[in-house]
């Protein structure tokens, strides 16, 4: 085989994008080795952020690439991935933003951080894409290793000790889990390790009914479900949350996050066809739980971190609604959601860590009044958590509205309506946050926030936080209005993907337009059929006969 | 341009907010004079005898939710965008000159009148529910800061409340556009009768249900109370004179505009809960002893002769409920004034300890007097405003539901009474000169309801023009709606 | 010998794995009976690979890329329990209770 054909074979240029952000890593760690770390503070994280927004740019033209099949059916760089590495891509850049005056306060070596960041972050982009067993279980276990390290980053602080701790023995674990689920496919279907052909080599070896089949599935949704922090696999994210570092929570919420629900829908989806209705059923289960106990739990937390961690254990929950729906439309309103997710929670964040660094606590009640001092931060923060919340016209509201819409089209009605009720109770506790920070009197105001120093931007390290405070505001308040390239892009993403087309194949068009011709005439049949299934109707033409 | 009404408060709020300018008051006021004009202005242009839309306007925004940017006035939404910009520009010239935190106030209350009258104007269903929804936490802030005792309960329960009744109501909407299959929320393209009575009750319910704790109707309005006493002076008028009516109007939009043949079917219910809810209200109120708690017991009954009016679907009917929004939002406006002003210069709004107000030298004659002339518009009194739109209700309703009406008729009775007892209280009897060293009352305080007053006297003598905006669209809405003989009824009054 | 002698071994291990997991109070015990967990799996691996993939021994591939990736995780496995050592002098699960709601 001459070098011409195997770099044909190879197609390395898929990920191109994933080069540039090793590239950076390794620009940083070489320059940090040469120039000393107080110099390396100056610009590391630029050239971080710049290499990570070249990756972006990398992405854009990866969009439409004729062959998205690499490395010999290794790695598949279609629509759905790409918008997946960005998400994961932009919120890595995001979070050095808001990382570099945090790290540099509590003394430790900033480039060290960036370096363990920026593979956490290539660990994610390689699992969007990843199309085979052993991919998959690499670049997995390159994002949890990584979070682990950044998790337990704050060495001197027992909290950040033990809640790395935690992370990796939980995290270890539910990989092992995962792994042994992997393995029982990999003997299932006779030793094919590609999850597209998997499914077609079981079915053909007729073991579609097999125990075995469903055993790998639980096994495989247990690391799945860790990954995304869904209930019951949630146990180590309050903790986790409350003990790390805080930008390493903003990345772990939405860049892992992420990796996690493009991992599920590309395992779920192209592995596990024959079992769609088990994984379907196992998935809903999930998200209800998900979503109850996450926002119901939430409603009791004191400390902003961890209400921060409920709450996003009960946004998971939204998610999957559109996991579960099987739908073009559920898929994209899927992407779309953490889209939107990804700006939102990440500007919360942002203004946790500011208030952090001034008054050194995260208590909500320590947010007393801080309207008469900090306005900005307020505002930030009210608009973050407002639109978490769902309240319109916040880009959160568009969000929800398109999953619930998505889910209702589906059929899904006990979902949509508990996702409804769900989110009626996290208002709750979101505008007690709000309350917190904007009701009380100056009188009323909390210790800290009378000892709030006066906002120096000039110190290093503030100017990105400023940048990121302000971008994630506007973007928070303003994505949901101006959403139409959203939305295209979180349809492109899904209609371009040949894989879910693949999987979508005998319901090509949204259920509602295949309906609407004969509405009238299907509707009292269809009505009946509907309110016969208990947990969650799914579109007839889904379910694979 | 109807999109003024709405993005003009809405940057009014914004500038607002983010300028430091020392008199926002003044700032917010011409805003909303602004838009009190414009609104006159539109309200000039309009062609009474086109039952249509008018001025409609067209944005494609969100094609793929269905979700673009249609707006469009009838003769159902103008009288209402008409009492939300006067109350507005009300509310705001009654505000305390101290207010604390000035800018937030004012801000906010310009976002709520901008919201509520895209509320008022949006011919999109999920356009009218963002709109609805936009002003939830504006008013949440508005009770919780400025608020008078418990407001920090009757801002969460009335935020608590509210969310769910957009919750229901979304979910009634995507029912709606789901089985019709239409991949639009647009009002018009809903509009008709092509799903089976049985799913049109169900989601007539939800609305129902939904709009319901808005307005609110009894056992949905436990929030009321409390946010109405809670609240300040301001912002009761504008909760109760305008918030109150989109929930009516989304009754009327939503309910009857959507699903004609359920609300036919559900008639009769509805009359009974209409007339359920004015008793109650008026009872209750009698048993009251804070004014201002009486005042928003009786806006329970009064809203339940909107229902009613809806319920028995003839033209005059509707027209009556259409006037019945306006002439309450009027007067519960003009009472929850004076209560506050009673209640600033006397310092309380027991009933115990208030007496004889009325008193031309110690006492507040000339508020005394306009309370005097709201107690009698809210009770019934011809030549005034309430006169018109309880009566209007009444004659039509009688032919539909005799036994109902009658009871609704009882429920005006009660409120005279529970206003007799209130003037005869606060206003007549004699004063205690050893307490009454009150605070003068300013022109800041008298203007808004002397407005308000002559309004309402203005309207009570020439109801037509009330009536006018309304007519061609009542007699459109009657006519989309089939006739069914509500035959257990008629046997009833047989 | 059969295939499912190995699954059986494998299983067996995963399941005493997974005994560990839950009832060791030391963190290292932890962290072995991940290890342990992970070898099932190397063993089901190897023997997939040996009965049903004898050409391309994928499953051979996938076991070295395990024990790589296993390694890593000890590692840090090892060094996290090492700076929580340094700390609080422990490495008893039960005295970790710093983070509870």
């Amino acid at each position: 085989m001459d070098f011409a054909s195997l770099a044909v074979q190879l197609n390395a240029g898929t990920i191109v994008p994933e080069a540039i952000v090793l590239i950076t890593l390794m620009t940083v760690v070489v320059s940090d080795l040469i120039i000393g770390r107080q110099a390396s503070a100056q610009w590391t994280p630029y050239i971080a952020i710049a290499g990570l927004l070249a990756s972006v740019v990398a992405l854009f033209y990866q969009w439409d690439v004729a062959n998205p099949i690499s490395f010999i059916g290794e790695f598949n760089g279609d629509a759905l991935s790409v918008v997946f590495r960005g998400i994961i891509a932009l919120s890595a850049a995001t979070t050095i933003l808001m990382s570099i005056r945090y790290v540099i306060q509590s003394g430790t070596s900033l480039a060290e951080f960036i370096t363990i960041l920026l593979t956490a972050t290539l660990g994610g982009m390689f699992l969007s894409g990843s199309d085979e067993l052993v991919a998959v279980y690499v670049s997995l276990e390159t994002l949890s290793i990584s979070s682990y390290l950044l998790t337990g980053y704050t060495k001197r602080d027992p909290r950040s000790n033990e809640a790395a701790l935690k992370y990796l023995l939980i995290g270890a674990s539910s990989s092992a889990i995962f792994l042994y689920g992997a393995s029982l496919l990999y003997g299932l279907s006779g030793g094919e390790t590609r999850l597209s052909t998997i499914s077609a080599s079981i079915a053909s070896a007729g073991l579609a009914q097999s125990i075995g089949l469903v055993i790998a599935l639980v096994f495989a949704i247990a690391g799945i479900a860790f990954k995304i922090a869904a209930v019951p696999f949630h146990q180590w994210t309050p903790d986790v949350y409350e003990g790390s570092p805080t930008p390493v929570v903003a990345f772990l919420s939405v860049g892992s996050k992420a990796a996690g629900f493009a991992l599920a829908i590309r395992l779920l989806v192209t592995a596990f066809p024959l079992v769609s209705e088990q994984w379907q059923l196992v998935m809903t289960t999930l998200a209800i739980l998900s979503m109850v106990l996450g926002n119901v739990v939430a409603l009791a937390q004191t400390s902003m971190k961890r209400l921060l961690a409920y709450s996003s254990i009960g946004q998971a929950g939204f998610v999957m609604i559109g996991l579960i729906l099987g739908t073009d439309a559920g898929y994209s309103s899927m992407v779309f959601y953490l889209m939107v997710y990804l700006f939102m929670n990440l500007g919360a964040f942002t203004c946790i860590i500011l208030f952090t660094l001034r008054t050194g606590t995260d208590q909500i009640s320590e947010y007393a009044g801080l309207y008469q001092k900090d306005p900005l931060l307020t505002l930030a923060l009210s608009v973050c958590l407002l639109s978490l919340g769902g309240i319109p016209p916040l880009a959160g509201f568009f969000g929800k509205l398109y999953l619930f819409w998505a889910g209702w089209q589906a059929g899904a009605y006990p979902l949509v309506i508990l996702g409804l009720v769900t989110s009626v109770i996290s208002i709750y506790y979101y505008i007690r946050v709000v309350k917190m920070m904007v009701v009380k009197e100056p009188q009323e105001m909390s210790d800290s926030v009378k000892n709030y120093p006066p906002t120096d931007w000039t110190l290093p390290g503030m100017r990105p936080l400023q940048v990121g405070l302000v971008s994630a505001l506007i973007a928070t308040s303003l994505a949901g209005i101006f959403s139409n390239p959203l939305f295209t892009l979180a349809n492109d993403s899904v209609l371009k993907t040949p894989m879910l087309q693949q999987a979508l194949g005998r319901s090509k068009a949204p259920i509602a337009k295949q309906m609407a011709p004969t509405i009238s005439q299907q509707l009292s049949l269809q009505i009946t059929e509907v309110s016969t299934k208990k947990a969650v109707s799914l579109p007839k033409s889904m379910v694979h006969s | 341009m109807l999109s003024t009404l709405i993005w003009f408060p809405v940057l009014g709020a914004i500038a607002i907010a983010a300028l430091p300018l020392r008199q926002s008051k003044l700032v917010a006021l011409t805003m909303s004079g602004f838009v009190l004009l414009w609104t006159l202005w539109i309200a000039h242009q309009f062609d009474f005898t086109n039952p249509l839309l008018q001025r409609q306007e067209y944005l494609p925004w969100l094609e793929p939710l269905g979700l673009n940017y249609q707006l469009g006035i009838d003769g159902l939404s103008l009288p209402l965008l008409m009492l939300n910009s006067l109350l507005t520009w009300i509310a705001i010239y009654s505000s305390q000159e101290e207010t604390e935190r000035p800018r937030l106030f004012y801000s906010l209350i310009l976002l709520v009148s901008g919201a509520v009258a895209g509320a008022f104007l949006a011919q999109n269903l999920l356009l009218f529910f963002l709109f609805y929804e936009v002003e939830l936490v504006p008013f949440y802030l508005l009770i919780s800061i400025w608020g008078g005792e418990k407001r920090n309960y009757a801002a969460m329960k009335f935020l608590l409340y509210t969310a769910l009744s957009g919750a229901l109501i979304l979910v009634a909407f995507l029912g709606l556009v789901w089985l019709r299959g239409a991949d639009s929320f647009a009002y018009e393209a809903l509009m008709g009768q092509s799903l089976p009575l049985w799913i049109q009750i169900v989601l007539l319910s939800l609305v129902l249900v939904g709009f319901g704790i808005k307005i609110p109707l009894v056992p949905l309005h436990t929030w009321l109370p409390d946010t109405y006493v809670a609240a300040s002076t301001p912002v009761a008028i504008l909760l109760g004179g305008v918030l109150a009516k989109l929930g009516a109007y989304g009754i009327f939009r939503f309910g009857l505009g959507l699903f004609p043949d359920a609300w036919a079917t559900l008639a009769p219910g509805l009359a009974t809960w209409a007339t359920v809810s004015v008793l109650y209200g008026a009872t209750v109120a009698i048993a009251q002893k804070d004014i201002k708690r009486m005042v928003a017991y009786s806006s329970i009954g009064h809203m339940g002769y909107i229902l009613l009016g809806g319920a028995a679907l003839t033209a005059l009917s509707l027209v009556g409920a259409i006037t019945q929004m306006v002439a309450h939002g009027l007067i519960l406006a003009i009472l929850f004034h004076l209560v506050g002003v009673v209640e600033a210069k006397v310092g309380t709004r027991e009933l115990d300890v208030l007496n004889g107000l009325m008193n031309p030298i110690r006492g507040l004659p000339m508020v005394s007097a306009l309370l005097v002339l709201g107690g009698m518009a809210s009770a019934g009194i011809p030549g005034l405003v309430g006169f018109v739109s309880e009566f209007l209700v009444f004659q039509g309703s009688y032919s539909v539901f005799p036994v109902q009406t009658l009871l609704c008729v009882v429920g005006t009775g009660l409120t005279a009474v529970y206003f007799v007892i209130l003037l005869n209280r606060t206003c007549f009897g004699k004063l205690d000169n050893a307490i009454a060293y009150f605070p003068q009352v300013e022109w800041r305080e008298r203007v808004p309801a002397l407005i308000l007053a002559l309004t309402i006297f203005f309207l009570g003598i020439q109801p037509t023009w009330l009536v006018r905006w309304s007519e061609s669209t009542a007699i459109e809405m009657v006519a989309a709606t089939p006739t069914v003989t509500h035959s257990p009824i008629a046997q009833v009054s047989d | 010998m059969q295939l499912q002698y190995f699954l059986l071994v494998a299983a067996a291990l995963f399941c005493i794995g997974v005994y560990g997991l839950v009832n060791s109070r030391n963190a290292v015990r932890v962290l072995m009976s991940i290890e342990l967990m992970l070898n099932a799996v190397n063993l089901n691996l190897m023997a997939f690979s040996n009965y049903l993939d004898p050409q391309a021994i994928k499953g051979q591939i996938f076991t070295i890329f395990v024990i790589a990736i296993a390694a890593a995780e000890a590692a840090v496995g090892l060094a996290i329990v090492l700076a929580i050592y340094r700390n609080r002098d422990t490495v008893d699960m039960e005295q970790f209770n710093l983070l509870k709601w």
